[in-house]
């Protein structure tokens, strides 16, 4: 191609097509894991924001006194690892949001989101590998 | 045409508590159904509304001239044409039918209107922040700015502690309404450069 980088073709995943398709425990304004769609719903400002699992860097917990953190890293320019084949790193007009958290005092509950995160990255990335492994 | 609307079961910028809301033609109304102080806006100061998917229902988000974002949230699908009579008839406003971004994506656009911050995927938005609800920006580093939210420990009274008449409990603190509280939200925003220096928002009134 000319420059390339205009016309890449990212993967195109996507969390939902339609807001019926949202789980109804969003009325609840927490934090949801939706394995069956691999996305996490976050509030922010009273409305169910999905961030896809393949977004997802890292996520990072800690306590301070009576709140637990959740710091949700997602993947963006210029830090160094990702997998850039998925995202529009090089579109010099692209904005990203690169990292949220948010407080609980529902320690429990936020380790469990957090568990929940962890396993379905490990289990998306098993599936990649099968496939890679199929297609060799 | 009636006189009046009624909405049962909507949320005040996300309060905890469901009310009655009523619209007229001199403005709109919300009382708690628990009891308490009855928000009211004069039909003069709506400037723009909008119907979106949120958390407890549709939201109906209403730009005001001098008071900021009013979003009530909890009414039914169904619930559009009633509304948007309302708006037409006795604001002249054009009740616009807004969907959100689903993708999941967390790249697209940042853009600086008039009340809000929206992020937008793909020409829809993801998400607004209203100004009030932000306690501090901060370039942290090359390309990112930090976001922090006002998180102010209890809902304060309409008319107390800096809050202007016509203002609700939550304003100012929408980041803390629910049990999962937003703390900070950091944007890669190329092009900005980086400088220790901090801009304290004097609009908070949170604390």
């Amino acid at each position: 191609g000319q420059n390339g980088t205009a016309q890449k073709q990212f993967k195109k995943f996507e969390s939902y097509k339609r807001d019926n398709q949202l789980p109804l425990r969003v009325k609840d304004m927490i934090v949801w894991v939706d394995t069956k769609a691999s996305t996490v719903i976050l509030p922010i400002m009273g409305r169910p924001v999905p961030f896809h699992i393949n977004t997802i860097k890292s996520v990072s917990k800690s306590d301070e006194g009576e709140y637990t953190h959740l710091r949700f890293n997602f993947l963006a320019p210029g830090q160094g690892v990702g997998r850039k084949d998925d995202q529009p790193f090089e579109d010099p007009q692209a904005h990203f949001i690169r990292s949220l958290t948010v407080r609980s005092k529902d320690t429990d509950r936020l380790a469990d989101v957090a568990a929940q995160i962890t396993e379905l990255r490990k289990s998306l990335s098993r599936r990649e590998q099968e496939k890679k492994e199929l297609e060799d | 045409f009636t006189t009046m609307e009624t909405f049962e079961n909507i949320y005040l910028d996300l309060s905890k508590q469901s009310g009655k809301c009523r619209f007229a033609e001199s403005g709109l109304g919300w009382k708690p159904s628990g009891g308490g102080d009855t928000f009211t806006l004069d039909a003069g100061q709506i400037d723009g509304a909008q119907w979106s998917r949120a958390s407890k229902g549709h939201e109906l988000k209403i730009l005001s001239r001098n008071v900021g974002v009013i979003q009530l949230d909890g009414f039914e699908q169904e619930d559009f044409d009633r509304a948007s009579k309302c708006f037409r008839i006795w604001y002249g406003v054009n009740l616009e039918n807004r969907e959100h971004a689903l993708r999941g994506w967390n790249w697209g656009k940042a853009e600086f209107g008039k009340a809000e911050l929206a992020f937008n995927v793909q020409n829809r938005p993801a998400f607004e922040i209203p100004y009030s609800e932000i306690s501090n920006t901060n370039l942290a580093g090359k390309n990112e700015v930090a976001v922090e939210f006002n998180l102010g420990a209890e809902p304060t009274t309409n008319g107390m502690n800096g809050h202007k008449e016509g203002s609700t409990r939550n304003r100012g603190r929408k980041a803390a309404a629910g049990r999962d509280e937003l703390v900070e939200m950091r944007f890669y925003i190329p092009g900005t450069v980086a400088k220790k220096e901090k801009t304290e928002d004097a609009d908070s009134g949170a604390d």
